[in-house]
């Protein structure tokens, strides 16, 4: 199964999106990688029905619940983190019950000594995984992702991408992740997208056939792949 | 572990930090008794400047006075009225002018108007208006709403759409929208709001009290003191309104340490 936008069209002063169709395969990682202003995150907010398109539809996005990594954690900074997991989950959930999942998910991305701590209490690092812990917290079927890694170094970025890997082998739902990062896009991804300048249009996609979090950013197919997709980037 | 070395150095610098700010508070309040001693000393005249330590004799013998508690406790009733008054109307005002634009436009030359009028002004009308009890009331109110609406609705403002974007998105309901992220946004907002109320919604309430002669009161009390020329009574009055207030003070800092805690994070 998959995912299919036909025909959108979303204008602002300029149109960003004239006819533009694009399709997501259930539960793989899409990565769509494009320029500044390519509207990558416009693409993303009318998916998740943050922003209602000019026209174009959606086909197989019908019921769907959705989580959001955002660019920024965007944590309540009254909350623990533990709290801020807990805010998302059902209220018809026993407290008990919204607690141990929270507990058990914080757990996973390794942060069990910081349950109790406030978000400014935490590195920037810290505060982006528990948004992605958050974002596994609610029994979603599609992840939308904002360029969660923009800002942060090279090493984080990539603690980060293992983190979410690990979550995501455990519990797989469709990712569609935007960015602006050729590297982040080929560690992370099933499938690269590459839109073009507005008014935007698919440049091309490629699939990479090795599994998610047994690449190695030095091998000869990967800088390959690079290429290829800084070529189209630029 | 760095991270726990961090806090460490972190709780050290602080500590010494409160150390030095309380030796630095405790040394202007001796300075300014300092200087009380020696302009009580230099006058010489007991009458006109009384001596630092004959004052709080004064206040002590105030205190054990049959009837101090009902001065106090009326004044301090009164604030508290004015103040629970003004908070309720207040809070839900500000919540108004803070979600919709069109009822800030609307509400804002009241509220600037109200702030300009001298509170002198405000009491002399009063004063033909309401009985003499409640003439302090009517002052705290007029001058404790304007800052608390202003403060919650600068506070709605500024409430992060992001973050309720966030719970929007993942469908939080409304309810716990409101609990969850707006009320803990404007807490500061309201407290600090509170606090400059306080301040001055308690010097109006003893203005309001010298003019319009309540049975019982603090500023009843100052004004019969001063028609008496008893300068010591007058001061004592004055230091127990200051303590009174202090107290106040203490006490929203206490509920802002305790309902903002994840600001210092402690």
């Amino acid at each position: 199964m998959s995912l299919h936008i036909h025909n959108l069209s979303k204008s602002y002063k300029q149109p960003v999106f004239r006819d533009f169709s694009i399709s997501f395969p259930e539960d793989t990682i899409t990565c769509v990688l494009g320029p500044s202003g390519c509207g990558k995150t416009t693409l993303l907010n009318i998916i998740g029905g943050i922003i209602p398109p000019d026209s174009g539809s959606l086909e197989g996005f019908e019921n769907k619940t959705f989580s959001y990594v955002f660019q920024e954690p965007r944590l309540l900074p009254w909350k623990t983190v533990t709290e801020n997991i807990e805010f998302v989950l059902k209220r018809e959930l026993h407290t008990g019950e919204r607690k141990k999942q929270a507990v058990d998910l914080i757990r996973q991305v390794e942060l069990h000594g910081f349950a109790g701590y406030y978000p400014s209490q935490l590195s920037g690092g810290m505060r982006q995984r528990v948004s992605i812990a958050r974002a596994f917290a609610i029994p979603s079927d599609i992840i939308l992702m904002d360029e969660p890694l923009k800002g942060l170094d090279a090493g984080l970025k990539k603690n980060l991408i293992n983190w979410f890997l690990k979550l995501w082998k455990t519990d797989r739902r469709t990712v569609i992740f935007v960015t602006h990062d050729v590297d982040e896009a080929l560690l992370l991804s099933d499938r690269v997208i590459v839109l073009s300048q507005p008014p935007t249009r698919i440049l091309t996609h490629l699939n990479i056939e090795e599994p998610t979090g047994e690449r190695n950013p030095g091998s000869e197919r990967l800088l390959q792949l690079k290429q290829e997709l800084l070529k189209n980037l630029f | 572990m760095k991270w726990t070395h961090r806090q460490q150095e972190e709780k050290y610098r602080m500590k010494a930090f409160i150390t030095k700010k309380r030796i630095l508070t405790v040394a202007s309040i001796v300075l300014m008794l300092v200087i009380w001693k020696v302009l009580a000393l230099a006058f010489n005249t007991p009458s006109i400047i009384p001596h630092p330590e004959t004052t709080f004799l004064a206040v002590l013998k105030i205190f054990a006075e049959p009837g101090f508690l009902a001065v106090a406790g009326s004044t301090v009733l009164r604030g508290v009225t004015g103040f629970v008054i003004s908070g309720i109307l207040g809070i839900l005002t500000g919540i108004l002018a803070g979600v919709s634009p069109g009822f800030n436009t609307f509400i804002t030359p009241m509220l600037v108007s109200v702030r300009s009028i001298p509170v002198i002004s405000l009491i002399l009308l009063a004063l033909i208006w309401f009985n003499a009890g409640a003439v302090p009331v009517f002052i705290a109110f007029l001058t404790m709403f304007p800052f608390i609406c202003t403060n919650v609705s600068d506070g709605i403002r500024s409430v992060d759409p992001g973050l309720v974007e966030m719970a929007r998105f993942y469908r939080v309901d409304k309810g716990r929208i409101l609990t969850g992220v707006y009320i803990p946004a404007i807490m500061p907002f309201i407290i600090s709001g509170t606090s400059s109320a306080m301040g001055i919604g308690w010097r109006a309430i003893i203005i309001g009290e010298v003019l319009s002669q309540p049975q019982y009161g603090i500023g009843t009390r100052l004004q019969t003191a001063q028609s008496f020329l008893n300068v010591e009574a007058v001061i004592a009055w004055t230091l127990i309104s200051v303590v009174i207030s202090f107290i106040f003070e203490k006490l929203i800092r206490w509920g802002e340490h305790h309902i903002i805690r994840w600001q210092t994070g402690s």
